[in-house]
């Protein structure tokens, strides 16, 4: 059985991610991480905070494009976070709320799609601006797990 | 410069923010929650400004904004948490002065904006394009808030604070 957190901090990517002096090495894919942190919860939160009340004027329906830009900050993250995770592998793998971290992001991930459904049968049934009750608290949930997610990932510095 | 640093780090504010050594992780977090609400609300605002999502009445989308402001808000009280709490890792960090560079041509720009276009923005609705203006505001203040959070993350690398 091959020890897997070892030989990916081995890996040529790794090993640069780790090694380089170079800004473009550790301290930008670190600042990606934190680019596609806001625009993925970020969009979150607007579509969130619309299903929990404010902005009662903001069409639901016209919200939609704000998926792709989840879907690019989910992206970007998961590259640049197994960047990260290979640079540090044997430590981090080690790290109880690495785990905590993954745990709430695959939470988070099954309520944003829970919501995005939502809406879809919202509008598909004519009420898209609406904010039904499941939607409502699959918003507060939304928000929860993913400021938990943020919590686990600067805890990370710490811990 | 070097006479305030050594006053405030003299201060009991500044040295009962090192001595818990909880309350600055506690206020990471925080900052980085705030940082969230300003990129994803007033990201939302200004892409719809530079022509982005036209279903999205402009009037409503800045109807969230209150929410980019409580955010900016967390930043501003916690950012004052950790320069007050280890000033000298900032004042002489050119990393920092970039970030509050671009934190005053931010507000600089939400300031140009109110006093010009915005008015006439706020009637447009869902369809309607914005003017040149306002797209150009709209990316001024997108390229300023991520250069905010770019020089933020840089302050350990660039300006080898910490």
């Amino acid at each position: 059985m091959p020890d897997i957190p070892t030989w990916l901090q081995g890996t040529a990517v790794a090993v640069w991610t780790r090694e380089s002096p170079s800004v473009w090495a550790y301290p930008t894919v670190l600042m990606l991480h934190t680019v596609g942190l806001g625009v993925l919860v970020g969009a979150n939160a607007v579509i969130d905070f619309r299903l929990l009340g404010f902005a009662p004027r903001l069409p639901i329906p016209s919200l939609a494009p704000l998926y792709r830009f989840m879907w690019a900050g989910f992206a970007v993250n998961a590259t640049t976070g197994a960047m990260l995770f290979a640079s540090d592998a044997t430590t981090k793998a080690r790290q109880p709320v690495f785990y905590v971290k993954l745990t709430l992001i695959v939470a988070s991930l099954v309520v944003t799609a829970m919501i995005r459904r939502t809406i879809e049968r919202g509008r598909a049934s004519g009420d898209g601006d609406l904010s039904l009750r499941p939607g409502r608290r699959l918003a507060a949930l939304s928000l929860v797990l993913w400021a938990g997610a943020i919590t686990a990932g600067r805890l990370m510095a710490y811990l | 410069m070097n006479a305030f640093v050594a006053w405030l780090e003299s201060t009991i504010v500044s040295r009962t923010i090192v001595q818990y050594r909880w309350i600055w992780p506690l206020c990471e977090i925080v900052h980085f929650i705030g940082l969230t609400l300003v990129v994803g609300i007033a990201g939302f605002f200004d892409l719809r400004l530079m022509g982005f999502m036209k279903r999205v009445p402009v009037s409503a989308a800045r109807d969230l904004m209150p929410l980019a402001i409580a955010g900016f808000l967390l930043n501003l009280m916690t950012g004052a948490v950790f320069f007050i709490g280890t000033p000298h890792q900032y004042v002489g960090n050119v990393a920092w002065w970039a970030k509050m560079l671009c934190l005053l041509l931010a507000g600089l720009n939400a300031m140009f904006f109110e006093t010009t276009v915005g008015a006439r923005t706020m009637n447009l609705g869902a369809g309607d394009d914005t003017p040149r203006l306002a797209k150009m505001v709209g990316a001024l203040s997108l390229a300023s808030w991520l250069g905010v959070l770019y020089w933020g993350r840089m302050l350990p690398y660039i300006g080898n604070a910490f």
